[in-house]
């Protein structure tokens, strides 16, 4: 009895599924299947800035797959650095060897990138990246560690330096500028940079904080016996909102100014509104709702959310390498090829191209202020 | 230089003050579960760490503040900050309860000895970090700000600020409190009894277990209480600053004399005094090494710390 039943049952599902296959629709076997990695920090602090480029990128990825319905299928592989070198080094191994990723849109923050760059050398893995800016890593001088594979879509920190210097102390008479880095390689790399075009007078110190610290008194006692009316921190957003908050309620009423590390949707939900107004900060990004507003509308119906910073930068890393997809292009060594020649149009409608080292050529400092409890865009930095 | 340290001298020392009474309510702690039991129960670095998002979920969630709030003020400012206290108090003092029954209280019956409890301290303490870091998806947690960190006062060119004055005179509330409760009660005095020689304690009909669990519940309190005053002041807290903090009031508690109460108040301010004038001296990288080689020195010279008298009493 029970044997029968269990034939009657296998019968039954044979013809289900035998069904099923005659209805199936008709295969796309031509569609080839590419794969891309993206490599950010997609948990822990840092987390909200990878979540936003990882949407750009997959934003970028959804229309192409649209476009070229049948043709090719993207793929994107996500790699969770954490915004952390030490993290880096353990996810880059496993992308570089994953032979299916011809392409990485990443690392989103400099010393991630760094840390992984052995890795993706080794393998011929072409990097472009939306939010990488420190200096050292295209520059010949500094030893040029990203060549051959590195490239990036956003401005260096050697234009940051400057403009960040430039803009914080924009319409402030006699100012005496107090500057604090976070020890990372980022924050110390921004201020040398920044050191040079500092004219003479105006600097009220510099101070070097490990961006575990949370309580800033000893600081906080610098850069008021020194008597800044600017203070400058280049340091992550997570710290900047915590030395921020402190500096305020000290009694410290002059200006305050951070660089991109700071630039975050997070950085407001992190200190009063009040404490936070007139921030400014830099960064080589634009909102995409500043670059269009129908841009930004059809990210939010594809996306289910706003878009974040540098998604316009995503959009373009991830652009580029779709557009050597559809070019035919489907191993390591053609991608880095296709992606080294590449010239095309940012979102912005800029030329985008990139020079022997992998920088992107032209590119311009924006800035913007913390205002009401929201990040708003002011133009570039003149 | 030094004359930039006179200048910020008492702002400096307010803040170290403020800081060193969250070390002493940690210390307590540490110190009176050792009193009595003779263990280090490390998992009080968490029991803290739960007491400050007991508060912010308070501020954030329950009172529903914002980074574009308004600052309560008058009545209302004292229920939310009544309401926190109390709440991140009872949080941590039954978590610390429930920590002893589940973690240590049947090794304690089995006798097993010194190590065992230990282990099982530093694994309740990394449950508690971990699953929190999973809550937390490892990102730090800010708390919106109910009050507003007004200037009350100056004193000396320094000014005085609300937040930090609060938490002292707080803190020297609850000390008070835990003082009589220790020595008036007889509650009080039955800890006091175990923790001097558990044996005759027990022959006078004194309930160990129950004494066990006040005291667990007392340090948890107060553990809590420091827990609020730390959202209060930093405004933040993530899954790993148990460990941050808890190192730092372990310290003070070692410094002062361990398992006396008067040890735990004494350790705890100088530590919060010496790593603030230590950070403005030396800059903030050097505050931990500051502070641990004060700690090798003292012990060094007085080997039971400063305050510590034979480990067997605590009282002040």
């Amino acid at each position: 009895m029970k044997k029968r039943g269990l034939i009657s049952v296998a019968a039954a599902a044979a013809l289900a599924a035998a069904s099923l296959v005659a209805y199936a629709p008709a295969s796309n076997a031509a569609a080839k299947t590419i794969t891309l990695a993206f490599q950010g920090p997609l948990t822990g602090e840092e987390a909200q800035v990878g979540q936003d480029e990882l949407a750009g990128m997959l934003y970028a990825v959804k229309l192409f797959n649209a476009k070229n319905k049948g043709k090719y299928v993207v793929k994107v592989v996500r790699a969770d650095d954490q915004g952390d070198p030490a993290q880096a080094a353990k996810v880059a191994p496993g992308i570089a060897s994953n032979k299916k990723v011809i392409g990485l849109v990443g690392a989103a923050y400099s010393g991630a990138t760094i840390a992984s760059l052995p890795f993706y050398k080794q393998r011929n893995l072409a990097m472009v990246s939306p939010s990488a800016t420190r200096v050292s890593i295209t520059d010949p001088a500094a030893g040029a560690i990203g060549f051959p594979v590195f490239h990036r879509v956003v401005v260096t920190d050697k234009v940051q330096g400057p403009s960040l210097f430039k803009l914080a102390t924009k319409g402030v008479s006699s100012p005496k500028v107090f500057v604090v880095d976070d020890q990372s390689a980022y924050g110390v790399g921004l201020v040398d940079y920044m050191k040079p075009g500092i004219p003479a007078g105006q600097s009220a110190g510099f101070d070097s904080v490990s961006d575990k610290t949370t309580d800033w008194s000893a600081t906080i006692a610098k850069v008021k016996t020194a008597g800044a009316n600017v203070v400058i921190y280049t340091g992550y957003f997570p710290q900047a909102a915590v030395f921020f908050k402190q500096l305020r309620d000290s009694g410290y009423t002059g200006v305050l100014a951070g660089g991109d590390g700071v630039l975050s949707p997070s950085f407001v939900t992190l200190a009063p509104a009040s404490v936070l107004e007139g921030v400014r900060l830099t960064a080589g990004t634009v909102p995409l709702a500043d670059i269009s507003d129908k841009l930004e509308a059809d990210f939010q119906k594809k996306m289910g959310k706003a878009s974040g910073v540098y998604a316009a930068e995503s959009i373009d890393a991830a652009n580029i390498f779709l557009s050597c997809v559809s070019k035919g292009v489907s191993t390591r060594a053609a991608m880095l090829k296709c992606v080294k020649k590449f010239k095309g149009k940012s979102l912005t409608g800029a030329n985008l191209s990139f020079d022997k080292n992998g920088d992107v050529a032209g590119g311009v400092m924006n800035g913007f202020e913390v205002k009401a409890g929201k990040i708003v865009f002011t133009g570039p930095v003149k | 230089m030094f004359g930039n340290f006179l200048d910020q001298f008492w702002s400096l020392t307010f803040g170290g003050l403020s800081l060193g009474f969250i070390y002493i309510l940690i210390a307590l702690g540490y110190t009176m579960v050792y009193g009595v039991l003779r263990m280090i129960n490390f998992a009080n670095s968490e029991v803290f760490m739960v007491g400050t998002f007991a508060t912010i979920i308070i501020i954030r969630d329950v009172f529903k503040f914002t980074q574009t709030s308004e600052y309560a003020t008058g009545p209302r400012l004292w229920l939310i900050l009544g309401t926190a206290l109390i709440a991140s108090m009872l949080v941590s003092g039954i978590l610390s309860v429930v920590i002893e029954l589940v973690a240590y209280r049947r090794l304690r019956r089995m006798n097993s000895g010194i190590l065992a409890p230990l282990i099982s301290a530093i694994g309740v303490s990394m449950v508690l970090a971990e699953t929190m870091r999973i809550l937390t998806d490892s990102r730090p947690v800010a708390s919106p700000r109910a009050m507003e960190k007004s200037f009350i006062g100056k004193f000396f060119d320094a000014d005085i600020r609300l937040d930090n004055t609060i938490i002292i005179v707080a803190a020297i509330i609850l000390l008070a409190i835990l003082m009589a409760f220790v020595n008036k009660t007889r509650l009080g005095k039955a800890i006091r009894a175990v923790s001097m020689n558990g044996n005759a304690a027990k022959l006078m009909g004194i309930n160990i277990d129950g004494v066990v669990s006040i005291t667990f519940l007392v340090g948890g309190l107060m553990t809590g209480a420091a827990g609020f005053f730390y959202v209060l002041k930093y405004e933040n807290s993530s899954f790993s600053i148990g460990f941050e903090l808890g190192i730092a009031a372990f310290t003070a508690a070692i410094l002062g004399g361990i398992g006396n109460i008067k040890g735990a108040f004494y350790g705890g301010l100088v530590l919060g005094l010496l790593e603030t004038y230590a950070s403005f001296f030396l800059g903030t990288q050097w505050k931990a090494v500051t502070v641990f080689v004060i700690l090798v020195l003292v012990l060094y010279t007085r080997p039971n710390g400063l305050f510590g008298e034979a480990m067997t009493q605590s009282r002040a």
